[in-house]
């Protein structure tokens, strides 16, 4: 087992777990978010008025961390600022785990007494080589076990995605719009100010989990630059690793100092690093997902041939733009391919060249599915896309969730028969709660969709890039 | 001298910038072809050089305290005979007495002139979080008006090398645009691997910038090279 797999594994994965001072005034949110976690809770208060709450969630209160008479791995710390100090040389004392500090307020203010606080908590965790998740930040998401930092997100099952954010909001917000795409965490940690650990520490530590599959990554700074660029070369010649850098612009920088204390960086070095390093670079929370959701659905192809179906002549235009602006081709098909569609096809109101437009074919299933797999025979096409429009189907002949069933049915099946990556464009227009519907409905096949054509292209561009990459 | 023996003497004598002399002395010693370059501390000297190294030459001034040299009037190019080797050198060292009159004037440098070739540049900095990192660059007015440029971390693999030269937008020129001599693209490669690992075993080194770079179809040559030293 390497040394990162044994430094950080009581961390990710542990058996009981301390909360040091949560209280009503955040609704218990650490303690409720904890209610099935599969080990032991314990609470830390020493506050009277606190302890009628806690012990209402069922959890056995300490007035100590050392009072705990079992080991404990990780240790939830959200009391104020002043004490936290005092907290973390408890944590160290009782031989702790891992010790994630909620608490805020040290260098990211820039005021004295933040630094100050700061400075002393980082000496002391370098002197006893403990494990310090932050300060200033949400800690371990481990759906698997139920251990949780928000008590909206899922337990039970976990996905393959790991994530490491230095940014809770990202965090979060990544494990639930991700788990709406289908894009679900195997293990997640949002670190702060990594005062100590910092993201090569948890890059390393996930590209060892066999859990997690492709890693996903927002970071606003990293101190250790160089173990980063070596850590990051590594685990991407393992698994997919998806880099979201917040504060590419100057005056991005100057909010990232204040969110997480992190030092101005060069745009244009990091572009070349996530590039010589063989990762992918993405600028958003929804490019995150949508490249990740790609890269664990789609089947991988370097090709950069696209056979387009959309459903009404504007939308065949539009769709071939949007994928040729990402520099894939939108190429003529075989002369077997248009022979093929000429004994079937409509050809009022629609074309076959490439993009289709299939709207006069669009009511039948049997004629969707010819076009589909025309297009999945073509030796020009590397990619299918197909547009699903959900207010063609609402306004035309009623959008019925029966019809829409039975169509991701034989969807489903075409996905597992082919191997050229599929992806479905949900574009909604005007019927939005059915797009929704439909996108939890594919989901649930395994098929990825995409709400719009720039995104859908935007992501399958991604995952041939980074099949190219590592063909060569 | 040896690299060592030029980074030492001149942290010895408090300087941090390596004159032409010894920048090109350390790349030359790193195995990067510059062109030749020789010390002439008198008029007679600099004529006798360039008898030497065949017309024409080039002179150019040698001083650690001249930083902008062709700013000052220290650098002549395409000289073809020794009257106008003379004659330049008694210009080059007037007018530095005019312009920087406090610079310490070693001697004149006389280098053979370059033959003609695609422009390119190089360039070596530290990051304050990835330590040394490279640019590559086409020279002239693609590097300064277009920035186009290019940036890998040290240490480059030669897969590195060869992106870092492909993804610049005016790579065609390279590639020899409209008849013009094309570039060696192995050549350049070679290049950009030899100077990162040289700047690996180099933390002395802040900066350095090699520019411009003549590349031609067979070969490539330095014809200008700045080193910083770092100041501890």
């Amino acid at each position: 087992m390497k040394d990162i797999v044994e430094k950080l594994d009581r961390a990710f994965n542990p058996r009981s777990v301390a909360v040091i001072g949560d209280k009503r005034e955040m609704d218990y949110m650490w303690l409720r978010s904890l209610t099935n976690f599969q080990g032991r809770v314990y609470s830390v208060q020493i506050d009277e008025q606190e302890l009628p709450g806690i012990e209402a969630l069922g959890v056995k209160n300490y007035y100590s961390l050392l009072d705990i008479p079992e080991p404990i791995d990780y240790a939830i710390v959200a009391v104020p600022r002043a004490v936290a100090p005092k907290i973390v040389h408890d944590c160290i004392e009782k031989k702790v785990g891992a010790a994630m500090l909620f608490t805020s307020g040290f260098a990211e203010t820039n005021t004295e007494e933040g630094i100050r606080l700061q400075n002393i908590i980082a000496e002391m965790v370098r002197e006893a080589d403990f494990n310090l998740i932050g300060p200033n930040c949400m800690g371990i998401f481990n759906p698997k076990i139920g251990l949780r930092h928000a008590v909206d997100q899922y337990y039970g099952d976990g996905g393959p995605v790991g994530f490491i954010s230095q940014s809770g909001t990202h965090a979060t917000f990544f494990s639930l719009v991700g788990a709406l795409n289908g894009v679900k965490v195997s293990k997640s940690v949002s670190y702060g100010n990594a005062v100590v650990l910092d993201s090569a520490d948890y890059l390393e530590y996930l590209a060892e989990d066999e859990d997690t599959k492709i890693i996903g990554m927002y970071i606003e700074g990293v101190k250790k630059g160089r173990q980063f660029f070596t850590s990051l070369r590594e685990a991407a010649k393992r698994k997919p690793v998806v880099i979201w850098k917040g504060g590419m612009t100057d005056e991005g920088t100057r909010a990232t100092a204040s969110h997480t204390a992190s030092l101005a960086e060069s745009p244009l070095i990091w572009d070349a690093m996530i590039k010589q390093c063989g990762a992918i670079r993405v600028d958003s929370l929804d490019e995150m997902i949508d490249t990740v959701k790609a890269l664990l659905y789609l089947k991988p192809t370097t090709g950069v041939g696209v056979g387009l179906a959309a459903v009404s002549g504007g939308q065949s235009v539009v769709i071939t733009d949007a994928f040729a602006k990402e520099g894939l081709e939108v190429p003529l098909l075989s002369e077997k391919s248009y022979q093929e569609f000429a004994t079937f096809f409509s050809i009022i109101g629609s074309s076959y060249r490439n993009p289709l437009d299939i709207s006069s074919n669009f009511r039948s299933m049997d004629n969707i599915m010819r076009c589909i797999d025309i297009l999945n025979e073509d030796e020009n096409v590397d990619s299918v896309v197909l547009e699903l429009a959900i207010s063609f189907m609402a306004r035309i002949f009623r959008y019925t969730p029966v019809f829409f069933d039975s169509l991701v049915e034989v969807l489903a099946q075409y996905k597992e028969r082919s191997n050229k990556p599929f992806v479905i464009i949900l574009s909604s227009g005007p019927a939005e709660r059915q797009a929704l519907e439909a996108r939890a409905k594919l989901v649930e096949k395994g098929i990825p969709s995409f709400p719009d054509f720039e995104r859908g292209a935007r992501a399958l561009k991604k995952v041939v890039e980074y099949y190219r990459f590592q063909s060569l | 001298m040896t690299v060592d023996e030029i980074i030492s003497a001149a942290m010895k004598e408090g300087r941090v910038y390596l004159t032409e002399l010894e920048s090109k002395q350390i790349l030359k010693e790193a195995g990067i072809a510059t062109t030749e370059i020789r010390l002439a501390k008198s008029k007679e000297e600099a004529v006798s050089l360039s008898r030497e190294i065949g017309f024409p030459v080039v002179l150019k001034i040698v001083s650690p305290d001249v930083l902008h040299k062709s700013d000052a009037g220290g650098v002549k190019l395409s000289l073809d005979s020794e009257q106008e080797v003379g004659k330049a050198f008694d210009d080059i060292i007037s007018s530095i007495k005019e312009h920087e009159p406090a610079a310490k004037i070693e001697g004149v440098s006389v280098q053979n002139m370059a033959r003609p070739g695609t422009e390119v540049i190089i360039g070596m900095s530290k990051d304050p979080q990835f330590g040394p990192v490279l640019m590559f660059g086409l020279g002239g007015i693609l590097v300064e008006i277009l920035k186009d440029v290019s940036f890998r971390i040290v240490p480059l693999t030669r897969r590195d090398a060869r992106e870092m030269i492909k993804e610049l937008k005016g790579y065609p020129i390279l590639e020899g645009y409209r008849g013009q001599e094309p570039a060696n693209i192995e050549v350049l490669e070679d290049l950009l691997l030899t100077v990162s690992d040289f700047v690996e075993g180099r933390p002395e080194i802040m900066e350095m910038d090699i520019n411009p770079i003549f590349a031609y179809s067979d070969g490539a040559v330095a014809v200008d090279a700045r080193v910083i030293l770092e100041s501890e």
